[in-house]
């Protein structure tokens, strides 16, 4: 199996790593990294556990060869927070009592951030929407659809965002 | 008005920063110095088939390869990879037939996935590419995947013990004529006016918790096996692989790790037994075994499926006079759980209505399906399934409202539960009745749904069940819980039963707190591992609030009992005459005078002699509350669920609306945990009835082990949902408590079930309820109004 020569910027930090072409990003942060808060629930791409944000953009990292991502800025639920402190999305599923288990949460948390990012004001069929491809077999999904829009209502800077978002649909 | 300031609150969940972060740790998260990656070789293309030939030999020789192990490497010995045989006596055990027949790697397939043999690597990658290089043969056999195929004359046999494939049935014994219940069923109903009768079919659905099953699994050089397992069942799975491995339970080490879901498939073991052999193949070596998703959903016991026949007899006035019942279930090629469900089934229907004769009669056959075990309701959603369509058919004969017909002849207090003797000390199913139908608009949209023109119908319906708080009296209940006072006055909880995500941590923390008199926060609460946490069942049975929450009240009593008595000789008041708040303890009628509890804790702990004086300060000794807590008592909670549903009667699709689950839970420890545990057990209990269900080839290969297979309802085909919480304080549970882990998900069965009958007119017999069926059952027996149907 061919290697080959990376650099990953992964939650402000960055790593030089020579990976096997077919390791997959979830791969290597778990086993070659160590960052195990980004959970294994499929491997097809079909649960979202493994989601991460790659240029703030949210991916499915079981489905992504390591390999490609060569240059890219990566985020995990754990590049969210300082240690101890939650950012405003983890804070929400805190409040709102949206973890039970808590394997789903990683992966619906930057999944939210994704959502957010491009639309800080969701309707709650646009946050239902957003989720389908994160399984959650413990809430109903009751109480992430509210720690979601919880969220959207304390992001930083949230009024500013919800004006750019209105002038990019215009 | 309650006096609690802690229990009844939303206190923050004990493990929720480190969830939000994904720093918790999982089985799959643990990384060991030294690791090997161990890797189970399955037989994937039969479901029941002779090994003919193994070969591990060219497995062994590639690359990375430290270890291949087959039957022949391993004890000799089978198990039981549930734990029920070990809650109940020997001579139970005996009369209830429990054998153990899984071995750790099989000769003898008995349903796709078993295990062949074992690979242990220096890496993921070197196994999987080992277990490419096994060489077996087989011998294909017959593949049943049904009860009437498998107890057919001349069927191959699984197991000695259980001629004719049955590995289960009431025993004669406990219940003559293999029959739960009592009086006389023919007789009662050859008087009945109105008979139901239908044969139906349940499904084998899946727990699918999110998180895969893995372990890790290490000897040490005292000969000292320790494995790390999110089982639900820690303590029961120590005595297992101990009695499995022929080790003292001293040398069997459990350590229970943050479980990603459970809803029953973590009750007792999956693959612990493989993990632990690999490891004893490997001293020294910590062996990881990560099984993957299409892996878990295939080789992970589910819930039992199978027919399930019933006729219930009324008098015209609407009085039920007999039910008869029997549940032919589909066992799995292992016997595991076959007793437990077989018997549950029948047992809650006994506990929901005023029969006056009933017979139920469980059986579970040998099949070629994957395994059957514990599934969050265990028995519960089969029989709402059946029981409440066919009580809403004749409510339709009788022209009964189906609620007014539910208050009216649902048991309640005094009554017998689903135990024989064991009453019921609360029930405010009522109230969850009433507040339900007021949430849903009952009255008027029955109304206004029993008579409609177009292609697209609506409809409301109804169910109510009853579920169990631990399982006394059938099994045993037993918790030990520990309660240490630091020298600080803070408290540390040691209480070996998991928590599965439910939150059950967090209310014991609350209950604790509660009692002792001091803050949440300065409350510690840890499951420990089996060498430290003394015994406890485990999570199963939704007991962990009723039973456990019972013995940590007791332990934390008896270390606050402690804690006054010092205080009396303190203050020179009688310890009955003291209390305490936020840690301090004071004279009730003179709350002026008190001392910190920290002043009584420090002297305990740090007993110096004063050197002015040459006295001891305060009375020595720790204070530790202990107890060995036996439950006295079974308060099953209650439930009413209310669906709204929108047939389209093109397309057979049916979309749920709004789904009110109104529960008697007794009383909330922590609100919005108990509302979590209700809204996802809907979730469950939807798929249940519209969409989940393991599908077989005609040769007992799995065909939708996957989530894009395998329909569970995701964000957008949630309803709008109301949970109501009825609080009717339960005399038995602390603070009032009953339980709530599994029942959520059993009405809202019935009630969808009913709700598309009073939307269009017809029944399904075959869960789930998929578009298939309902446009076949449409072609079949045409929409009908509701109105229509009813005689009256």
């Amino acid at each position: 199996m061919k290697n080959r020569d990376i650099t990953l910027h992964i939650n402000g930090e960055q790593y030089s790593l020579n990976v096997a072409v077919n390791r997959t990003l979830l791969d290597v942060l778990r086993d070659e990294l160590g960052m195990t808060e980004t959970k294994y629930g499929c491997g097809t791409g079909e649960c979202g556990a493994c989601t991460v944000l790659v240029e703030g953009k949210a991916i499915n990292s079981c489905l992504t060869l390591a390999a490609t991502m060569d240059g890219k800025r990566i985020t995990t639920a754990a590049g969210l927070s300082d240690f101890g402190r939650l950012d405003h999305i983890q804070q929400a599923f805190v409040d709102e009592a949206a973890i039970q288990c808590g394997y789903c949460t990683p992966g619906m948390v930057m999944k939210t951030a994704s959502l957010l990012a491009k639309n800080p004001d969701p309707s709650e069929a646009e946050i239902r929407h957003a989720l389908e491809g994160n399984i959650c077999r413990c809430t109903g999904y009751e109480k992430i659809v509210k720690a979601v829009k919880k969220a959207a209502q304390t992001m930083p800077g949230r009024a500013t965002a919800v004006e750019r978002c209105k002038e990019v649909v215009q | 008005m309650s006096e609690e300031t802690i229990v009844g609150t939303n206190a923050p969940r004990v493990d929720v920063r480190d969830k939000a972060t994904g720093q918790a740790q999982y089985a799959a998260d643990i990384q060991l110095p030294g690791m090997l990656y161990g890797k189970v070789v399955r037989c994937w293309e039969h479901a029941h088939a002779r090994v003919k030939r193994l070969d591990l030999s060219a497995a062994a020789a590639s690359p990375g390869v430290v270890r291949v192990i087959g039957p022949k490497d391993v004890t000799a010995k089978r198990y039981n990879s549930s734990v029920l045989d070990l809650m109940v006596s020997e001579s139970m055990h005996d009369m209830l037939g429990d054998i153990d027949d899984q071995p750790i790697f099989t000769e003898h397939v008995k349903f796709q996935g078993d295990a062949i043999c074992g690979i242990i690597a220096r890496s993921e990658e070197a196994a999987e590419r080992a277990a490419a290089k096994i060489v077996v043969e087989y011998e294909p056999l017959p593949v049943y995947l049904t009860a009437e195929a498998s107890r057919a004359p001349g069927a191959v046999q699984f197991t000695p013990e259980k001629p004719g494939n049955l590995a289960f049935q009431l025993p004669e014994a406990m219940f003559p004529n293999h029959a739960l219940g009592g009086g006389d069923v023919e007789g009662a109903m050859r008087d009945a006016d109105i008979v139901v009768e239908d044969a139906f079919y349940v499904p084998k659905q899946k727990q699918c918790q999110m998180e895969p099953h893995a372990y890790v699994a290490k000897v040490d050089s005292g000969g000292r096996l320790t494995c790390w397992t999110s089982s639900q069942m820690p303590k029961l799975v120590q005595r297992k692989l101990a009695k499995l491995f022929d080790l003292p339970m001293n040398l069997m080490k459990i350590v229970p790790t943050v479980i990603g879901g459970g809803f029953g498939t973590r009750l007792g073991m999956i693959s612990e037994p493989q993990a632990c052999a690999m490891a004893l193949a490997v001293p020294g070596h910590p062996v990881k075994l990560q099984t993957l998703r299409e892996e878990d959903w295939v080789i992970s016991p589910s819930r039992h499926p199978g027919k399930y026949w019933m006729r219930i007899g009324f008098k015209r006035d609407g009085s039920p006079v007999a039910c008869d019942a029997r549940f032919e279930n589909y066992k799995g090629g292992y016997y595991l759980d076959a007793s437990g469900t077989a018997f549950t089934a029948g047992a809650w229907l006994g506990g929901m209505y005023r029969f006056p004769a009933l017979r139920y009669r469980g059986e579970s056959y040998f099949t070629n399906q994957g395994l059957t075990g514990a599934y969050r309701g265990y028995g519960n959603p089969q029989t709402n399934f059946v029981l409440e369509q066919l009580i809403d058919r004749g409510c339709a004969e009788l022209g009964a409202d189906p609620v007014e017909w539910r208050k009216k002849w649902h048991k309640g207090v005094g009554d017998d539960g689903w135990c024989p003797g064991v009453t019921y000390p609360s029930c405010a199913l009522d109230e969850c009745l009433d507040r339900g139908a007021a949430a849903i608009g009952w009255t008027e949209k029955r109304r206004k749904y029993a008579k409609q023109e177009g292609t697209i119908r609506r409809g409301v319906g109804v169910a109510v069940m009853n579920h169990t708080s631990g399982a006394m009296p059938m099994l045993l209940e037993h918790t030990a819980c520990t309660v240490k006072l630091n020298e600080d006055a803070t408290a540390e909880v040691l209480f070996a039963c998991s928590d599965m995500g439910q939150g059950s941590h967090t209310a014991l923390k609350q209950i604790a707190a509660e009692t002792l008199g001091f803050p949440f926060e300065h409350v510690q609460l840890s499951s420990g591992t089996s060498d430290v946490a003394g015994f406890d069942i485990g999570a199963h049975a939704s007991r962990t609030i009723y039973v456990g929450g019972a013995a940590v009240k007791k332990a934390c009593e008896e270390a606050k009992r402690q804690l006054f008595e010092r205080a009396s000789l303190q203050l020179g008041v009688p310890a009955d005459e003291l209390d305490i708040r936020d840690k301090r303890i004071f004279v009730k009628a003179d709350p002026a005078r008190g001392i910190q509890a920290e002043a009584i804790t420090r002297a305990g702990v740090y007993h110096f002699v004063d050197p002015m004086t040459g006295e001891p300060g305060g009375v020595p000794g720790q204070i530790q509350g202990y107890v060995s807590f036996f439950a006295p008592h079974n308060s099953p909670p209650f439930g009413a669920s209310f669906a709204e549903v929108e047939v389209d009667t093109e397309t057979g699709e049916v979309r749920v609306i709004e789904l009110v689950n109104a529960h008697d839970i007794g009383r909330a420890i922590n609100p919005a945990a108990v509302e979590g545990q209700l809204e996802g057990g809907i979730q469950q209990g939807l798929g249940f009835v519209l969409s989940e269900e393991m599908d077989y080839d005609a040769k007992g290969r799995v065909q939708n082990n996957s989530f894009t297979d395998y329909k569970m309802f995701g964000p957008e085909d949630m309803p709008k949902i109301t949970t109501i919480l009825v609080e009717d304080a339960d005399p038995v549970g602390p603070f009032g408590a009953k339980s709530v882990g599994e029942s959520g998900l059993v009405s809202p069965i019935g009630a969808v079930a009913n709700a598309i009958f009073h939307a269009i007119g017809i029944q399904f017999t075959e869960a789930p309820i998929t578009p298939e069926k309902v446009l076949k059952g449409i072609l079949e027996k045409g929409v009908r109004n509701y109105a229509a149907i009813r005689r009256s």
